[in-house]
C-alpha cells in the first residue's frame, strides 16, 4: 500500500467527517472514557495519522516511560501499514522519528506554565514547527478552569490543535452512558468523544458527544477493533 | 571451602561520573589494600590510586582499565576498574570477557543513564552476573527507589533491594539490611567501623514492605524457600541467600545495594554481596575452539591440574617492558613454565608472573586457576589465547566496534616522527579501536579512533609519554557508502592480445540489504549468492567472484569510504577453458560492481550519534537550539525536579566541539554523553558537497 492510500483508505477519515472534518487548529479534543478501553492506542493512532501526512507531532505524557510510548508507536505504525517495499517502510518509518518529539513531565511537579512554556520552546528554540500535540494521559478532571483556558489559549497562540485523553482520577466517579466521566467540565473542549463498551456488539463504542457548536451527541461512524484496540469502521 | 570457590573476579562499570572510581578507591582501602584515601578530584593532588595514569589524574577520568587483587575476609577479589566514557568502550568490553561478575553502578540521581543501558548491553552479550550499587545517595535529589524502578523497566532486569538507606540527601547516615533486619551505620573518620543496631521505628515499615518484596522474588529461585514462604515460616537467612545467589548467577535476578562511595556508607555490605552473590570462576561457563578439531565448541572447566589456557586480554607498555595481563581459565602457571601461543605458533618461558595492584606490582610464583595476573616481556597482540601444548585453543575474540573518526597528524620535527611511529604501534597493539593507516594518496598519517575524547588523549599521550609533539589536522567522520536500489549488472573483462589472456563474464545484480523498520538487528555489511546454473561459471570460480566484490566494497567511487549494506548475487556469466582464471573473474567481479553501484541510486552514510543532554531546566530552550542547529532531532525531553533531559540524534560530522559551546551557553551546568546508534543517508545536497571536497582534495594531490 502507498502511503497516499494509507492516507485515504483510513477509518480516521470518516471519524473526521463526524466531526466536521476535523478538529481544527485552535481547538482542544478529549477522548475519554473508563480504564483500559485503549485511549492511549487511539491517540497514537491519531498522531500516526497525522504524521503520515507529513505534519509535525508532539506527544506529551505524564509520568510515563518513554520506552513505553516509543513503543506504542512502533506497534501501531506495524499494525496499520502494509507496505510492498521494505524501502518504503523504512523510509515512512524514519518520517514517524523525524515529525515526532516526546515530552514527558511529572504532573504533580509541572505547572502547566512550565509544560506550555517548554512546548513553546521546543517550538521556537527548536525549530519544531508543531501541527498537533497529543496530551496522554492529563488530569484534566482535576485541572483548574484557569489551566484550561491557558492551554487554550496555548492552542490559538501556536495555531495548533491539541488532543487528550482522560481518564477520572477517582475511582469511583459515575459515567454516563457514552462513557463521558460526570467530573469533566465540558465548556472548554471543541471535540468531546466517548467510549464505551457495548455488551451486544462485543466492541468499544466511540460517540461524538460534542462536536464544535454542537451538543447533539451521535455516532462516531468509528469503534475500536477489538483486537488492535485501533479505530476501524 | 576451595581456594577457586574463595576467588572473585569482578568489575567495575557504569555511566560517567558515578563514581566508580571513587568506589574502587574504598574497595582498596577496606581491605587493607591502600591506608589513606586520595579522591579522584582531590585536593591533595595525589589522585585515586587505580587512575594511575598522569592525564587520568588530570581529566579525573579514567581511561585504562586498571586491574586491583584485593581480600575480603578471606576471599580473593580482582576487581577492574573500568572507564565510563564511551570512547574507551573496548575497554569495557575487554574487561567483561574475563570478568565473571560485575558491581553495576548507578547515580541515585541520574539512574539509568545512557551509558548505564549500553553497559547493560555490553554485560548481557558477555553474560556477566551484576549486583547493583546505587550510589551518591547522599547527593541532593537523591531517590533510590525511583532508580530500581527505572532498572527494572529500562534495563529489564529484575532488580530488587537488599538494602534501603536511611536517610537521603545530606542526612544519609547508613543502610538498613533487608534480610537480617538490622540497621548498619559506619563510624569512624573512614567509616571503618561497622555498627549494628536496630532498624529504626520510622523505616520499619517501609523495611518490612521491601523485604516480603525481596524474599517474594527470591522464592521463585527456590522450591525449599518458596514452601516456607507460602506456610508463613520465617525463613532461614542461608536459604535466602543461596536463592538470590541462584537468581543472580542465572542472570535473573540483580540485587540492589545502596550507599554513597564518597561518604563512605555502604561499602563493607557491598563486598559482602560480592561473595555471597557473585559466582566463582568455576561457576562461570567459558569457551573455547578447539583449534585442531576444526575449531568446535568447547566448554572449558576450572580445573588446576589441566593443560592451562590463558588469555591474554590486554597490552599494556610501560616502562619496563610490555606487560601483558592475562586470565587463566584452565590449569594453573608457574614460573618457569613454557606455553604456546596458539595464533602465532610461538613457544615462551613464563619469566616473571606478577599480580597488579593499579600502578604497583608484586611477583607471584603461581597464577592459580581463574586468577587474573600479568606476564613481562612477551610478545603477543590482545585477544591471543596461550596454551600449555597438550591442547590448541583459541578463546573465541572480542567484539570491537568499528572506528568513526578520522584524525591526520603531522610530527613537527625529525624525532617526533620517529617517537611518533613507535607510539602509534604501541597505542595499536594496546587498543584495538585505535587503528592509523599513511593515506597512500595523501602521504598523511591518519589515526582513526571511537571520538573526539579518544583521540585526544592519544596525542596528549604522545605528547607526554613519547615526548613527540605533532600537529592535528580536522577530525572527519568515517562515512560510509551505500545503494538505495537494486540494479543488474552484466560485464565482461576480456584481455586476449598477446600472451596469455584473461577472459570473464559475470552477471546478476546487487541490492540494499534492509532491516525491518523499528528492529534493533543490526544489518550485514555483505552478503554474497550464487544462482549460477547449468555451470555458466564453473564452481571454482565463484569465490572468485565473491573475493571480487568485497574488494570492489572497500573504497567507494563517491568519497572512498567503504561500502556496506549490499548484497551481491551472481546469477549468469562465461568462461574460457584457457583465459579464465582466479585473478580474471575477480576483475570482472570489480567491473560489474562498478558498473552496478552507478546504477543503484549511490549514497552517502554518516554515523548518527544518541546523545543525551542533561542540565537544568532554564537551559531547555538553549539545548534544543544547539540539537537544532546540528541538523539534529529531538527524540524525547523529561523533566523532573528542575533537571531536564533531551534525548536527541545528532550527526557526528556536525559534534565536533560541542562539548565548548554546550559548556558556554549553560554556564558549565550541562553535560552530554554521546554513543554511535545508527548510520543514516546524507541530505542530497550535503552529499553533493562531500563528494564535490573529495574531488577537490584528489586533484589536489595528484598535482603534487
Amino acid at each position: 500500500m502507498e502511503v497516499n492510500e494509507l492516507i485515504s483508505k483510513s477509518p480516521i477519515r470518516i471519524f473526521e467527517d463526524s466531526i466536521n472534518g476535523g478538529l481544527g487548529r485552535g481547538n482542544l479534543g478529549v477522548i475519554t472514557s473508563r480504564h483500559g478501553m485503549g485511549k492511549t492506542a487511539c491517540l497514537v493512532h491519531l498522531a500516526i495519522d497525522r504524521i503520515l501526512q507529513d505534519e509535525n507531532i508532539v506527544h506529551v505524557s505524564f509520568g510515563a516511560n518513554l520506552e513505553h510510548v516509543m513503543g506504542w508507536y512502533k506497534e501501531v505504525f506495524k499494525e496499520i501499514t502494509d507496505f510492498k517495499s521494505m524501502d518504503e517502510a523504512v523510509e515512512v518509518y524514519e518520517r514517524i522519528r523525524k515529525n515526532r518529539v516526546l515530552m514527558n513531565f511529572s504532573q504533580e511537579n509541572a505547572s502547566m506554565d512550565k509544560i506550555l512554556a517548554s512546548l513553546k520552546t521546543l517550538m521556537n528554540q527548536g525549530s519544531f514547527q508543531a501541527d498537533a500535540l497529543f496530551f496522554d494521559g492529563y488530569r484534566l478532571t482535576v485541572a483548574t478552569e484557569e489551566d484550561v483556558r491557558k492551554i487554550k489559549d496555548f492552542a490559538k497562540e501556536m495555531n495548533v490543535e491539541i488532543w487528550f485523553t482522560v481518564s477520572p482520577v477517582k475511582s469511583n466517579v459515575e459515567f454516563d452512558e457514552y462513557g463521558i466521566p460526570a467530573t469533566l467540565n465540558r465548556d472548554l473542549i471543541d471535540v468531546l468523544v466517548g467510549m464505551h463498551y457495548n455488551d451486544e456488539k462485543s466492541r468499544v463504542i466511540m460517540t461524538v458527544v460534542k462536536d464544535h457548536s454542537s451538543d447533539i451527541p451521535k455516532p462516531a461512524g468509528v469503534c475500536l477493533d477489538p483486537k488492535t484496540m485501533l479505530i476501524a469502521e | 571451602m576451595t581456594e577457586l570457590e574463595k576467588m572473585r573476579n569482578i568489575g567495575i562499570s557504569a555511566h560517567i561520573d558515578s563514581g566508580k572510581t571513587t568506589l574502587s578507591e574504598r574497595i582498596l582501602y577496606y581491605c587493607n589494600r591502600i591506608h589513606a584515601i586520595h579522591e579522584v578530584h582531590g585536593k591533595d593532588g595525589v589522585g585515586a590510586t587505580m587512575d594511575s595514569m598522569e592525564l587520568e589524574r588530570e581529566r579525573g577520568i579514567t581511561i585504562a582499565s586498571a586491574a586491583t587483587s584485593v581480600t575480603w575476609k578471606g576471599y580473593d577479589i580482582n576487581v577492574i576498574d573500568t572507564p565510563g566514557h564511551v570512547d574507551f568502550t573496548v575497554e569495557v568490553e575487554r574487561s567483561l570477557r574475563v570478568l565473571d561478575g560485575a558491581i553495576l553502578v548507578l547515580c541515585s540521581v541520574g539512574g539509568v543513564q545512557s551509558q548505564s543501558i549500553t553497559v547493560d548491553r555490553q554485560m548481557n552479550r558477555y553474560r556477566v552476573p551484576r549486583i547493583a550499587f546505587i550510589n551518591k545517595c547522599d547527593r541532593t535529589g537523591a531517590n533510590p527507589f525511583h532508580v530500581v524502578e527505572q532498572m527494572r523497566e529500562k534495563l529489564k532486569l529484575n532488580a530488587v533491594m537488599v538494602e534501603i538507606p536511611i536517610g537521603l540527601e545530606d542526612k544519609l547516615e547508613g543502610v538498613v539490611d533487608l534480610l537480617r533486619m538490622k540497621a548498619l551505620y559506619f563510624d569512624g573518620p573512614n567509616g571503618d567501623i561497622v555498627r549494628e543496631e536496630e532498624v529504626p521505628e520510622n523505616l520499619m515499615e517501609q523495611a518490612l514492605e521491601r523485604r516480603q518484596m525481596l524474599l517474594e522474588e527470591a522464592g521463585n529461585f527456590d522450591d525449599d524457600l518458596m514452601e516456607q514462604l507460602l506456610e508463613g515460616e520465617e525463613p532461614d537467612i542461608e536459604v535466602v541467600e543461596k536463592a538470590i545467589r541462584k537468581g543472580t548467577l542465572s542472570l535473573q535476578f540483580c540485587p540492589v545495594f545502596c550507599g554513597s562511595a564518597h561518604k563512605n556508607k555502604g561499602i563493607q555490605p557491598l563486598l559482602d554481596g560480592v561473595t555471597k552473590y557473585l559466582p566463582n570462576p568455576s561457576e562461570v561457563e567459558n569457551r573455547a575452539l578447539d583449534l585442531n578439531d576444526n575449531e568446535r565448541e568447547v566448554v572449558l572447566e576450572s580445573d588446576p591440574d589441566r593443560d592451562p589456557v590463558v588469555l591474554a586480554f590486554k597490552l599494556e607498555d610501560g616502562q619496563y617492558g610490555q606487560l601483558t595481563y592475562i586470565r587463566v581459565y584452565e590449569g594453573c602457571l608457574k614460573k618457569g613454565d613454557e606455553l604456546y601461543n596458539t595464533r602465532t605458533k610461538k613457544k615462551f618461558k613464563i619469566g616473571r608472573l606478577i599480580k597488579m595492584h593499579a600502578s604497583e606490582m608484586e611477583d607471584i610464583q603461581e597464577a592459580k586457576c581463574g586468577d587474573i595476573a600479568a606476564l613481562f616481556g612477551i610478545d603477543c597482540a590482545s585477544g591471543d589465547t596461550f596454551c600449555g601444548g597438550k591442547v590448541n585453543y583459541a578463546m573465541t575474540s572480542m567484539f570491537v566496534p568499528n572506528p568513526v573518526i578520522s584524525l591526520a597528524i603531522f610530527p613537527k620535527d625529525k624525532k617526533s616522527q620517529d617517537n611518533m611511529s613507535k607510539a602509534i604501534n604501541r597505542f595499536m597493539k594496546e587498543d584495538p579501536t585505535f587503528q592509523c593507516y599513511v593515506d597512500p594518496e595523501s602521504n598523511q598519517t591518519i589515526i582513526k579512533g571511537m571520538g573526539e575524547l579518544h583521540l585526544d588523549v592519544y596525542v596528549e599521550r604522545m605528547r607526554r609519554e613519547y615526548k613527540c609533539e605533532v600537529e592535528i589536522g580536522q577530525p572527519e567522520v568515517a562515512y560510509r557508502e551505500a545503494i538505495s536500489q537494486r540494479a543488474e549488472f552484466n560485464f565482461t573483462h576480456k584481455k586476449q592480445t598477446g600472451g596469455s589472456g584473461q577472459f570473464a563474464r559475470v552477471a546478476g545484480y546487487i541490492e540494499p540489504i534492509l532491516s525491518a523498520p523499528g528492529s534493533d538487528e543490526e544489518v550485514k555489511d555483505y552478503e554474497f549468492a550464487s544462482e549460477v546454473k547449468g555451470g555458466a561459471i564453473p564452481t571454482e570460480y565463484i569465490p572468485s567472484c565473491d573475493k571480487g566484490f568485497q574488494t570492489a566494497m572497500k573504497k567507494g567511487p563517491q568519497l572512498g569510504f567503504p561500502i556496506v549494506g549490499v548484497k551481491c548475487v551472481v546469477n549468469d556469466g562465461a568462461w574460457h577453458p584457457v583465459d579464465s582464471s582466479d585473478m580474471a573473474f575477480q576483475t570482472a567481479a570489480i567491473g560489474a560492481f562498478k558498473e552496478a553501484f552507478a546504477k543503484a541510486k549511490p549514497a552517502i552514510l554518516e554515523p548518527i550519534m544518541k546523545v543525551e543532554i542533561e542540565g537544568p531546566s532554564e537551559f531547555q530552550g538553549a539545548i534544543f537550539g544547539t540539537v537544532n542547529q546540528r541538523r539534529g532531532m529531538i527524540i524525547s525531553s523529561t523533566e523532573d525536579n528542575g533537571t531536564c533531559r533531551v534525548d536527541a540524534e545528532v550527526p557526528l560530522a556536525e559534534m565536533f566541539g560541542y562539548s565548548t559551546v554546550l559548556r558556554s551557553m549553560t554556564q558549565g551546568k550541562a553535560e552530554y554523553t554521546m554513543e554511535v546508534c545508527r548510520y543514516a543517508k546524507v541530505p542530497t545536497s550535503l552529499g553533493e558537497e562531500l563528494k564535490k571536497k573529495a574531488a577537490e582534495k584528489e586533484a589536489k594531490e595528484k598535482k603534487k
